[in-house]
């Protein structure tokens, strides 16, 4: 046991001593964290993400101003938006078309009259097409909202798209975004549902920073890859065998080597997205670092995967890279997953990065520790027969 | 003393060629032994069995008592191990090579710190400990590479080709240190290419080529294996096949190869042939520059044995 910690202490020392190393498993995925999601709104502000929105209230009546009220008061809303109550419903449209304002959420003005004669209403949801996703949350919310005004109220939310520049008159974009209407009937399934956007507070940084620490996490294993090659290449695999160590003593060592690199990578990763990111892993640390480490766990297999298929430095750089990008891909780390055509189904069902970072996310939108357990379960399966394969392939020499 | 290696009929085949072909020798405890040989006589894959990396197609060796086949563990720690290539870890530091290695020898603790001590010592590389391997010349990376192996003072020590492509300043540090050691009492089976660093180091070599082993004995054993001849080396540009025959077939020449920078010839009249090989030579447009004639040396022996010369 003792010789087997010492190979994986080696390991883990030349892992980490190699530039290349270095810039793949912690510069690069930092790197992208960073550009994607500041491209996408929400880095470095020191609060929590701050979406500039408004609420128009034009309302004749009282019942507006009650209801604006209602969502400005909410402190999660709080966190997540600057909110403004205004009156000034063209400058408002403007603004959204400018960009200045991510989205709106405009009141009629017979919105009182409408909801005491028990008439359907309609809400407008106006949002700049360059923060969709942002603006996606803020119809969330007067969804949710006008779900709890009043039961068996029909109130009909329709979400326009702001034209930026389009110059599109503001009345014909009720027929153009005609597709985008929702006509909420307020049963429960439809409250429900918009109760959960209203929980969904993954910004776009948070929603990189799992995504790529997902992917990258997996670069580990090429580097273990590596090591391989080199000991069978500069001879030291031979000469270990050479010495009073078993094959399981060295293997196993070079294993818990890869995993430690891969583990203290996902560590890194994760405070580091904390503390130069402010990105919001969720309220289940132990959880989020369980699925980390069981990640780490499938990049050991893979590495010992790749250790057995690739025979030089070169095929290794090669398979390793396309293999994991593949998996980084069909799992969401670019892309939400949920975007993916159904036929990408079994290859997400077999990618690591897919398991961890639904993970990550479900963890983020507050969702409870226990639901990481099957998506574990799976990590820990595709890491073990990743890894069988592996040992069953490896040569020595 | 006994014998603390015994080496019986033992071979290795890799498909169809045979690497190793029934091989047998003993070494007494406390003797250097070397096995001499040109490159692919089968040297490395003799020591890879007894250090049992590989598995013989037949035959047995023990070391210290053990079986290679059947305690290949007590083998192994009886061992120690100078492997041809560099086998040590680039990016670490040679205390940390030193260190790794004992450790995997089972070395830990005080023990383990005075063993790496030693050996930087033994290596001559103790101010330059921190350095990085890859930060060294190729003989330091040497000296650091036999260093790994003794560390943990075997009672065997299986040196192959250790001096290969260094100056010379490092080979002979890496010569005196194999007497050292083997004066402090480690047996030592050292093999080479160079008739030179066997006939200074070893107390008994064997001759090897084509897996087998030709000719076995001491020194002066195997230099009366061409008693009374004379070996007439001569330098000299472009021996063309052609002229090589014609130097072979000459009458009072027992064998001819070209080496290093011309021709030797193994004769027992160097006074008859002499003149009359010079003169073939110059006849044929090859231009002599000198010749020496010499008493047999093991290069000799192995012309006399294989009809080719060591480096070829
Ligand atoms: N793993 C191997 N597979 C196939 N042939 C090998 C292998 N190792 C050595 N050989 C062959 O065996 C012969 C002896 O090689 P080796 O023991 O390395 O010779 P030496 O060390 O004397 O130069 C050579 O012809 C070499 O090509
Ligand atoms: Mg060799």
């Amino acid at each position: 046991m003792a010789k087997l910690l010492h190979i994986a202490a080696k390991d883990f020392k030349i892992v980490a001593r190699d530039k290349a190393a270095f810039l793949i498993l912690l510069g690069m995925p930092l790197a992208l964290i960073f550009i994607l999601g500041s491209a996408l709104g929400g880095v470095g502000e020191s609060e929590s993400v701050d979406i500039a929105v408004a609420i128009v209230d034009v309302d004749e009546g009282s019942s507006g101003a009650d209801f604006a009220e209602r969502i400005t008061e909410v402190e999660d809303l709080q966190a997540l938006f600057n909110m403004e109550v205004r009156s000034d419903a063209e400058a408002v449209r403007a603004e959204v078309e400018r960009g200045d304002l991510t989205a709106a959420l405009v009141l009629p003005s017979d919105f009182s009259e409408r909801l005491d004669a028990g008439e359907p209403v309609t809400l407008e949801v106006l949002q700049d097409p360059g923060s969709e996703i942002a603006a996606g949350i803020w119809s969330g919310v007067a969804r949710a909202a006008a779900a709890n005004l009043s039961a068996g109220q029909v109130i009909r939310v329709t979400v326009a798209d702001a034209l930026a520049g389009a110059g599109v008159p503001a009345g014909a974009q009720d027929e153009q975004t005609g597709g985008h209407d929702h006509e909420i009937e307020l049963d429960a399934v439809v409250v429900e549902e918009a109760e959960v956007d209203t929980d969904t507070r993954v910004g776009m940084i948070d929603f990189y920073a799992a995504g790529q620490t997902a992917m990258f996490l997996l670069f580990g294993s090429m580097f273990g890859a590596f090591t391989f090659v080199k000991e069978r290449r500069e001879q030291t695999l031979a000469r270990a065998l050479t010495t009073p160590t078993s094959k399981f003593q060295i293997v196993g060592g070079k294993s818990l080597g890869i995993l430690g690199v891969a583990a203290g990578q996902f560590l890194v990763l994760y405070i580091g997205t904390m503390l130069i990111f402010r990105v919001d892993w969720g309220n289940a640390p132990a959880a989020t670092v369980v699925v980390g480490i069981a990640e780490a766990w499938a990049a050991t297999g893979l590495g010992m995967a790749l250790a057995a298929l690739g025979k030089t430095e070169r095929s290794i750089g090669g398979i390793g890279p396309a293999v994991i990008m593949l998996f980084g891909a069909v799992g969401g780390s670019m892309i939400p997953a949920e975007f993916m055509p159904a036929w990408m189904a079994p290859i997400q069902s077999v990618s690591p990065s897919y398991w961890a970072l639904e993970s990550f996310l479900g963890l983020m939108r507050g969702e409870a520790a226990s639901t990481v357990i099957g998506p574990v379960a799976i990590l820990l399966g595709i890491g073990a027969a990743l890894y069988a394969f592996g040992v069953w392939r490896l040569r020595y020499e | 003393m006994g014998d603390i290696v015994t080496v019986d009929g033992l071979a290795k085949r890799f498909g169809d060629l045979v690497a190793v072909d029934h091989v047998s020798f003993s070494i007494a405890e406390g003797e250097i032994f070397g096995l001499l040989g040109p490159n692919g006589a089968g040297k490395t894959t003799t020591i890879s069995m007894i250090s049992c990396l590989i598995d013989p197609t037949e035959g047995d060796a023990s070391v210290a008592g053990s079986s290679i086949r059947s305690e290949p563990l007590a083998v192994k720690r009886a061992l120690g191990v100078v492997p041809q290539e560099i086998a040590l870890y680039p990016t670490l530091s040679a205390a940390e090579n030193l260190a790794f290695w004992g450790r995997m020898y089972g070395l830990s603790g005080a023990e383990l710190k005075h063993a790496v001590d030693d050996a930087l010592e033994l290596a001559g590389l103790a101010d330059r400990a921190k350095e990085r391997v890859e930060e060294y010349s190729g003989g330091m990376k040497r000296r650091i590479n036999i260093a790994a192996g003794v560390l943990h003072k075997p009672q065997v020590l299986l040196m192959d080709e250790p001096t290969v492509g260094i100056d010379p300043q490092s080979r002979n540090h890496i010569l005196e240190t194999v007497k050292e050691l083997n004066e402090a009492g480690v047996t030592v089976l050292y093999t080479s290419h160079y008739m030179e660093e066997v006939e200074f180091l070893c107390d008994r070599i064997a001759i090897m080529d084509h897996g087998r082993i030709i000719a076995m004995g001491t020194l002066n054993e195997l230099r009366d294996v061409v008693g009374g001849m004379d070996v007439i080396t001569v330098s000299v540009e472009n021996v063309s096949d052609d002229v090589l025959e014609q130097v072979r077939a000459s009458e009072g020449i027992t064998k001819a190869d070209r080496s290093d920078g011309g021709l030797t010839v193994l004769t027992a009249s160097s006074g008859s042939v002499l003149g009359k090989l010079v003169a073939t030579l110059e006849s044929e447009g090859a231009h002599v520059t000198s010749v020496t004639v010499a008493e047999p040396d093991l290069e000799s022996v192995f012309l006399h044995l294989t009809g080719k010369s060591l480096r070829d």
